[in-house]
């Protein structure tokens, strides 16, 4: 009963997955194309649920579906023009053929996993009740991957301060032309 | 012992009733409590001291014609109420309102499901709501709609980063995400209102921004833009915003009430639920009190005071807090 619920959710989750990250190229209205890449974090999540790792799913949720693309909406909903359906017209035939091209490839990539790896796949992990808590992940970012942890609270500090002096040049030279 | 499903499903079922029951209710003691404050009686017409006003007003939302923009995307604009409403409605489910029973061999525990982390569920829960008001903003086609939305958004994202690092100093000293520890942590000391009065204060203030409630209600300013994001939703679609709106302060409060007046816990009598409502009740008093008092503020003033009073003071007691408990 259990393990049936589990694939149950897991097919529902990984072709929500799929799908969501097809729409979020395929849509020509971006604000559709935002909405389907927030789907696609929320199905992410669930996947990290069913591998137990509960604080990266909701940190997932929190900080990417929730503050990240919150930001990316607001940008579309500012520039973007009066409400458009999700899609114009119809596809074309060269993105039908690369549909085609891309379903073969999945199948190809499923059947040889499935071929060399069923055996392994089936074992299961053994892991304790802390895995994936938030003690355990704190301590693996200020031990094992500190380095890594710390260059990219640098990049994102780089970013931010970026942003800023970029954003006053504009303003600036917009002054100077004034 | 484990809980079986089916007492999930029953206490599920009693709590979203109490739930909803509760902010029918909540409307009216706002509209009475802001009456008095005002010199006026509020509504008294509907039943003995008003008190079926809730009731008429459901009838009237549910029966009054759903008026929508031609030009709005429908798939959009109809579920956006629904996705608000559902979140708000979700995070409750991780609130502790009793210490948890034993009645004739199962253990039922003080709240739907218990999560290890629990706070960071509801603030998970929270940022998915914001979608709610800024889709249905947009996918109404109309400037006031719009710039509503944009207005929720820029300030639920500036107001959230405060509210998540006001309760760390809790996190901290509990050393816990899941809300029952964080509780029953405060029945072996004091609450934590005493020792994290600065987090509690940006908390409110946080929390209030959090849930557009005044003086912080300008995604929904009349005077400046008719009503913010549900400017084109009428009947009950407009009445699950509200609905949306109002499960938000309620699961607020019971936030505030848990993480620093020590959820369930009483000066005496172990009365547990009823000491968590009695909290909840004056938490959501004050959110009410506020509103009769306080002027709207201007949205300068709210970006100014979001991002250099309230982030930089939740910083420190966050920094401060942990320096304390690493040294003692």
């Amino acid at each position: 009963m259990g393990d049936f619920v589990v694939w149950v959710v897991w097919v529902v989750a990984a072709f929500a997955c799929l799908g969501s990250g097809a729409a979020v190229i395929s849509f020509t209205n971006p604000f559709f194309s935002a909405l389907a890449l927030i789907g696609n974090l929320g199905a992410l999540a669930v996947l990290f649920l069913l591998l137990s790792a509960e604080f990266v799913a909701a940190a997932q949720v929190l900080v990417y579906a929730g503050a990240v693309m919150v930001m990316f909406l607001f940008v579309i909903a500012y520039l973007g023009r009066r409400a458009d359906a999700p899609w114009k017209g119809g596809p074309s035939w060269p993105a039908l053929g690369a549909t085609a091209a891309a379903g073969a490839l999945l199948v190809e990539i499923v059947v040889v996993v499935g071929q060399t790896a069923s055996g392994r796949l089936s074992d299961e992990a053994d892991i304790s009740r802390a895995f994936g808590d938030p003690v355990g992940i704190g301590r693996l970012f200020l031990t094992d991957h500190l380095l890594a942890f710390e260059i990219t609270s640098i990049v994102l500090l780089a970013a931010a301060v970026g942003g800023v002096v970029l954003g006053s040049d504009v303003k600036r030279r917009e002054e100077l032309e004034a | 012992m484990n809980e079986p499903w089916w007492i999930d499903v029953i206490k599920a079922a009693v709590i979203v009733n109490l739930l909803l029951g509760l902010f029918a209710y909540a409307t009216l003691l706002e509209r009475k409590l802001i009456g008095r404050m005002q010199l006026r009686y509020g509504p008294n017409r509907t039943g003995p001291f008003g008190l079926l006003q809730p009731i008429a007003d459901l009838v009237k939302l549910i029966r009054k014609e759903h008026f929508a923009p031609a030009t709005a995307v429908d798939a959009l604009y109809i579920s956006a109420p629904a996705v608000s409403a559902a979140t708000a409605l979700a995070a409750f489910a991780v609130i502790p309102f009793g210490e948890g029973w034993h009645v004739g061999g199962y253990d039922i525990s003080g709240q739907i499901v218990d999560v290890p982390i629990s706070l960071l569920l509801i603030f998970a829960l929270g940022s998915l709501g914001i979608y709610g008001f800024i889709v249905g903003g947009w996918a109404s086609d109309s400037k006031y709609s719009l710039l509503g939305a944009m207005r929720t958004c820029a300030q639920l994202v500036s107001y959230e980063v405060a509210l998540a690092i006001s309760v760390l100093g809790v996190i901290i000293m509990a050393g816990s995400l899941s809300l029952t520890e964080i509780v029953e942590q405060q029945s072996q000391s004091v609450w934590y209102a005493i020792p994290q009065v600065i987090g509690l204060a940006v908390f409110f203030i946080a929390g209030i921004a959090e849930t557009n409630r005044p003086p912080f209600d300008l995604p929904e300013a009349e005077t400046e833009l008719v009503a913010g994001y549900q400017t084109e939703y009428s009947g009950m679609r407009f009445g699950l915003f509200s609905m949306a709106e109002y499960i938000n302060m309620i699961v607020l409060s019971s936030l505030a009430v848990t993480l620093f007046f020590g959820g369930w816990l009483g000066p005496w009598a172990p009365l547990g639920p009823l000491w968590f409502f009695l909290k909840l009740l004056a938490f959501i008093c004050v959110f009410i009190w506020l509103r009769a008092t306080l002027p709207r503020l201007r949205y300068d003033q709210l970006m100014d005071f979001g991002w250099k009073v309230l982030l930089p003071v939740a910083t420190i007691n966050a920094l401060v807090t942990a320096a304390l408990v690493i040294a003692l």
